[in-house]
């Protein structure tokens, strides 16, 4: 990837108005499809991202259910308007790869072990996307996979961190993602503090590889503060206390 | 009196540092018992556990179930219990011991849509449950509207020593009986009770973990504070709005088991 044109100004500023170390404004909405069995409507920026868990259900081929402990199964998918030129609804190479690692993501957090020859099942539908759907996609479904009540290790978030005009700088949008040095997808496990996915798309030396890490982790920290008050406010409203 | 702490958590959550017994709904890591899933978290003397406040019916061995038939074989019917795993209730179970699939007709106890209710008599996720309806008062269930709620709301719906199922009962003259599995009969003999029956139990599930729950029913009832049934209910318990629905999540097995003796009672 090589980087043509300047993407931070001299103050500091990047390309939508923020300074290097900003997320985008993030908000989680929980419960908003009530034929499922937890769901989440997740605006991280300009990406729009609902995500539906269904589950633990029968498995449907029977054949593709396991003896010892609950399939998982991720879909992750655009819409067909979800970006400037229209998508082919059909499933593309990227979304399949895609899915198996929000797939992956997830899984470690989950206590499959607890629902045997079940599946669950995660939908994540791309309404509007700004680059880093994948980040807001898993942070939608951890959400959702807890609004279902699915035996949960912890909470997964995730947060994008990369390379922009040689700055390491967090949340990298459409526009960075496309035209920077390098993006770094990473999931996170804020209580365990285990890394869950972790993909790295450019080139990165060991100091900025570390960095870049850590600013990713520092990212994906706040994105889990936004997905613990929208889960708190959905079971318990503005009570943050119980009263005895 | 032994003491309970309570709070809200998520999965994830520190319920409590240092040694206490994993109950329910909590996993151990390193020296902190964890939550796993979303509640209100419970750390009395005998260990730590959280009450879940949403997710689906996971059977337990001895709970009381309702279920739809939905087919059989030649030994057992298939009945759906709102869960993951399909449970099978044996011809025996009905014909008896002498059961012979060439002689007795299984269409002729139950069909295909009938509703039961039923006791799991054994179930370990290894294989599907096994019901059973040889107990008091279970078997087909002849009439009455069928409900689907949360099975975690279920407990909330009975109420402390079922107090918030005999408020419903009495004030719409109806009778109501619930699985554990958040499946519901309500019968009674005029459709305006049943129908207040319904929106009753339609607010609880909505409302369950909102205090003065119990108030609230009793206005859409239009049912006094002071009605003998539930002052003699709730005579242990006088403060049963501010925090009752805690406690009331967890009088879950035995308050069905009372429910449907009363409803033999009755019957």
């Amino acid at each position: 990837m090589t980087q043509t044109r300047s993407l931070i100004d001299e103050n500091g500023i990047r390309t939508d108005g923020r300074t290097g170390n900003q997320l985008r404004d993030i908000q989680i909405k929980v419960g908003v499809i009530k034929n499922a069995d937890g769901s989440a409507l997740i605006e991280f920026g300009k990406n729009k991202i609902i995500a539906a868990v269904y589950g633990p259900r029968e498995v449907h081929p029977k054949h593709m259910a396991l003896t010892d402990r609950c399939l998982l199964r991720c879909r992750y998918h655009m819409s067909p308007f979800s970006t400037d030129t229209r998508k082919n609804p059909a499933p593309s190479r990227r979304e399949v790869e895609i899915s198996k690692v929000i797939r992956e993501a997830l899984q470690p957090a989950l206590m499959l072990e607890d629902y045997p020859r079940a599946t669950i099942d995660v939908y994540i539908e791309v309404l509007q996307a700004d680059g880093g759907s994948r980040c807001a996609g898993i942070a939608a479904a951890s959400v959702a996979l807890a609004d279902a009540g699915i035996n949960m290790r912890d909470l997964v978030s995730a947060c994008a961190a990369g390379k922009v005009d040689d700055k390491i700088v967090l949340d990298i949008n459409d526009t960075e993602d496309k035209e920077g040095g390098a993006d770094m997808p990473v999931a996170f496990m804020p209580n365990h503090k285990q890394i869950t996915l972790l993909q790295l798309d450019g080139k990165l030396n060991s100091e900025e590889f570390i960095a870049c890490l850590n600013e990713g982790i520092t990212g994906c920290m706040k994105v889990y503060e936004v997905q613990r008050s929208a889960l708190m406010q959905k079971y318990f409203g503005n009570e943050t206390e119980l009263k005895e | 009196m032994q003491e309970v702490r309570r709070k809200f958590v998520i999965p994830g959550d520190i319920v409590v540092e240092g040694n206490s017994r994993p109950l329910v709904n909590v996993h151990k890591s390193g020296n902190n018992i964890i939550a796993s899933r979303i509640g209100i978290a419970e750390v009395g003397r005998d260990g730590a556990k959280v009450i879940p406040l949403s997710g689906v019916y996971i059977p337990r061995a001895n709970d009381i179930v309702i279920g739809i038939i939905k087919d059989h074989s030649s030994l057992s019917w298939d009945v759906d219990i709102n869960s993951c795993f399909s449970a099978h209730l044996p011809a025996q179970d009905l014909f008896g011991r002498d059961f012979s699939p060439a002689r007795d007709d299984m269409s002729r106890e139950l069909s295909s849509g009938d509703v039961v209710s039923a006791r799991i008599a054994t179930f370990d996720r290894t294989r599907d449950p096994i019901l059973t309806v040889q107990d008091k008062d279970l078997g087909k269930i002849p009439l009455g509207e069928l409900l689907k709620i949360s099975a975690t709301r279920v407990p909330r719906l009975i109420g402390k020593r079922g107090s918030m199922i005999q408020t419903i009962e009495h004030a719409t003259s109806t009778r109501i009986t619930i699985g554990q599995n958040g499946l519901i009969v309500v019968s009674g003999k005029n459709k305006d009770g049943t129908q207040l029956a319904i929106k009753a139990i339609r607010m609880v599930e909505e409302e369950a973990h909102t205090s003065n729950l119990t108030q609230r029913i009793k206005q859409l009832l239009g049912v006094e504070d002071n009605v003998q049934i539930d002052s003699k209910s709730r005579s242990g318990a006088p403060i049963d709005n501010d925090e009752g629905h805690d406690d009331s999540m967890l009088g879950d097995k035995k308050s069905v088991q009372s429910e449907s003796e009363s409803l033999s009672r009755d019957q």
